[in-house]
């Protein structure tokens, strides 16, 4: 079963991604801010990682940056409330963009997408 | 010795006062000296002839005071033809001064070369200047270290002379006119007329041994004579300017060497003297300064045009400064609302959802639930549009294969046409140019037109093109299976209204406001007898985008 990290300062929002996405069946952790998903990821290991852009007085981009030089065989999928974010060339190192949505149904396809890419990827020995 | 009493004289000198008619000399206008004795003995007896035999009768009179007179009178002549002459010189250097001054201050007056120079080779040729046949102007190019011919005036043959002549004596024009004239008229065809000689006129400015070198490094004009046979001279610069004598005046101001002027009898064959060089010498001083002035005014003019340019291009940055100090501060109030609005609409969308997943079909609430689901969904795309429609108020264009643009955007919409069952048939267009447009916004509107136009209706075809027309590449969408009224037309392109036929304006509306932004027309043409036709008119060469 993948494990997720859900990183979003909203508190109702992170319930709602835990909620679905446990009914996906996966494993979901969250955290509000950048120390709290730091602290999360020293101590456990995570299959994918759900970043939300902004996060009130920080960035998403920074933790995501963080994340490809420290965990770089962990898949991340980035979420904003803007689709202009596409244009940051920083948002680019992410496996995925996905503008945030009620529907979550196109989140839930890319998390499946990115995992299985993942997946090829080792069994490939890449 | 016996004096011989003589008592008639054969001239009127003895007499008074005599009438009209006594004296051969005196005429009409002298009639004052036919009463003033002494006026009419200075002025008329002493070049008579009758006195002159009256002088000689008296000196072979024996009169010891005879030899005496004789002397005087001869002494008299010569010194009065010598006071005329002197006059006649004067006459001559006032008429100078007068020419000098009147060439003074045109030349003064002027900052550009060009006129600069037509007066300056105008009173060099013109009859009523120096008379010359020819002038040539060599300037010096100080970072070439050359002498270059620059423009000349003159006849190229007898026949053409003559008729220039001719213009000229009947013209009636002074130096200034007939230099404005020059000017106007011939500046430009002389130039190309002597281009085959002002091309080879080049003088090493640094050659000692060039006879036109040295006399701009001497500054001294030279008459340069016997021109074939010279060991200053090379032969076919003799041959270039076709005569053996000619005039070299170097033209110098505030010590610098600005070029030299080349004069000659090319046609007359007129002798050239000293004091032609002289004159000609004095005349070359205000000319040499004018040139100078006039080539530092254009240098100057040259400054003020870069100074000119880069102030507008430092009010363009500014402005630009202040376009993206409004983008950024577009930025911050879209980022704020999309975060304002659409995390509680992710909220309550996604909430409403769960909860819907898990009410039973027939649970009395469920349509409740479904309400909520479909409000924030289209809350959601309304937001989607707004933000869209903030973010194309600043276009970023480049050069793109209009084709490509176009497979882009069907790409996008290939799924829905699919699922509607329509096809859309791109007839492209070969060896397009590239377009200067944003690719993703223009791609953005290729896209809802294609989307509007399948929109609702299903088993259809849509013909898309490419073609060039002019400057611009046009995209061409048409679609045959809708009739729109004027007045859905109008609706269509208008933010935030709806039509019958086609859902929300919105989308449409934004894709024009898009285009209009990048400056590319977008034409909508919809026929009573049926079909919509598309046109986007995609530019091909860059040019200032309009922001506000």
């Amino acid at each position: 079963m993948s494990k997720l990290l859900v990183v979003d300062d909203e508190a109702n929002i992170r319930l709602l991604y835990s909620e679905e996405l446990t009914d996906e069946g996966y494993t979901v952790e969250t955290a509000a801010n950048i120390a709290e998903a730091v602290e999360k990821l020293g101590q456990q290991s995570f299959d994918l990682a759900v970043l939300d852009i902004k996060l009130k007085n920080e960035s998403g981009i920074e933790l995501l940056q963080k994340i490809v030089k420290e965990r770089h065989d962990m898949p991340v999928i980035l979420c904003s409330a803007f689709s202009c974010y596409k244009d940051d060339f920083s948002a680019w190192l992410a496996d995925s963009y996905v503008v945030k949505s009620g529907d979550l149904t196109e989140l839930k396809e890319e998390i499946k997408r990115v995992l299985a890419k993942k997946a090829q990827r080792r069994a490939s020995g890449l | 010795m016996e004096i011989t009493a003589i008592t008639e004289w054969e001239c009127c000198w003895d007499r008074d006062s005599i009438v009209m008619g006594d004296c051969p000399n005196i005429g009409e206008g002298d009639e004052d000296l036919l009463s003033s004795r002494s006026r009419r003995i200075l002025e008329k007896c002493c070049e008579c002839e009758k006195f002159k035999r009256d002088l000689a009768r008296f000196r072979d009179s024996g009169h010891p005071l005879a030899p005496i007179f004789s002397i005087l009178h001869a002494d008299y002549r010569r010194q009065k033809t010598q006071i005329q002459s002197l006059a006649n010189f004067l006459d001559t250097k006032t008429l100078e001064v007068r020419f000098l001054h009147e060439l003074g201050s045109v030349l003064q007056s002027s900052v550009d070369l060009d006129e600069v120079l037509s007066v300056a080779l105008t009173a060099i040729t013109a009859g009523k200047g120096f008379g010359m046949n020819r002038a040539f102007l060599l300037l010096a190019d100080k970072e070439r270290h050359i002498l270059k011919g620059h423009l000349a005036i003159g006849p190229r043959s007898a026949e053409e002379a003559g008729q220039t002549w001719q213009e000229i004596e009947s013209g009636d024009q002074d130096l200034q006119g007939l230099s404005q004239l020059f000017l106007k008229d011939k500046l430009t065809a002389e130039r190309n007329k002597f281009h085959d000689i002002l091309e080879r006129l080049i003088i090493p400015l640094d050659d000692e041994q060039h006879i036109i070198a040295r006399a701009l490094e001497e500054r001294k004009p030279v008459l340069v004579t016997d021109a074939f046979h010279r060991q200053d001279l090379d032969i076919d610069f003799a041959r270039l300017l076709g005569v053996d004598t000619f005039l070299v005046l170097p033209l110098i101001a505030r010590n610098r060497r600005v070029g030299v002027i080349i004069a000659d009898n090319f046609i007359t064959h007129r002798t050239i003297t000293e004091q032609d060089m002289r004159s000609i010498e004095t005349f070359t001083f205000p000319v040499a300064f004018a040139i100078e002035r006039a080539s530092l005014y254009e240098r100057v003019q040259e400054e003020v045009d870069k100074l000119k340019h880069a102030n507008l291009r430092l009010q363009e940055q500014q402005e630009q400064l202040v376009r993206m100090e409004k983008m950024a501060l577009v930025g911050r109030i879209t980022s704020s609302i999309a975060h304002s609005i659409r995390n509680p609409l992710m909220v309550i969308g996604g909430f409403a959802r769960s909860i819907l997943k898990n009410t039973p079909d027939n649970d009395p609430k469920r349509t409740f639930i479904e309400s909520i689901v479909t409000e924030a969904r289209q809350l959601e795309e309304v937001l989607g549009e707004i933000l869209t429609y903030s973010d194309a108020l600043f276009p970023t264009c480049d050069f793109w294969d209009p084709n490509q643009l176009v497979e882009s955007a069907l790409r996008d919409v290939q799924e829905r046409a699919v699922a509607q069952d329509y096809s859309c048939h791109f007839h492209a267009g070969e060896q397009l140019p590239s377009v200067y447009i944003d690719f993703k916004q223009t791609t953005y509107c290729i896209r809802n037109i294609l989307l509007s136009t399948i929109d609702g209706l299903y088993n259809g075809i849509i013909d898309v093109s490419t073609r060039v027309e002019g400057d611009h590449v046009n995209v061409r969408i048409v679609d045959r299976n809708r009739t729109l009224s004027e007045d859905e037309l109008e609706a269509l392109l208008t933010p935030f209204t709806e039509t019958c036929e086609m859902g929300s304006g919105l989308n449409m509306a934004l894709s024009r406001s898009m285009l209009d932004k990048q400056n590319i027309p977008l034409v909508v043409v919809a026929p009573p007898e049926g079909g919509v036709t598309y046109t986007i008119k995609l530019p091909t060469r860059k040019e200032e985008q309009p922001y506000e």
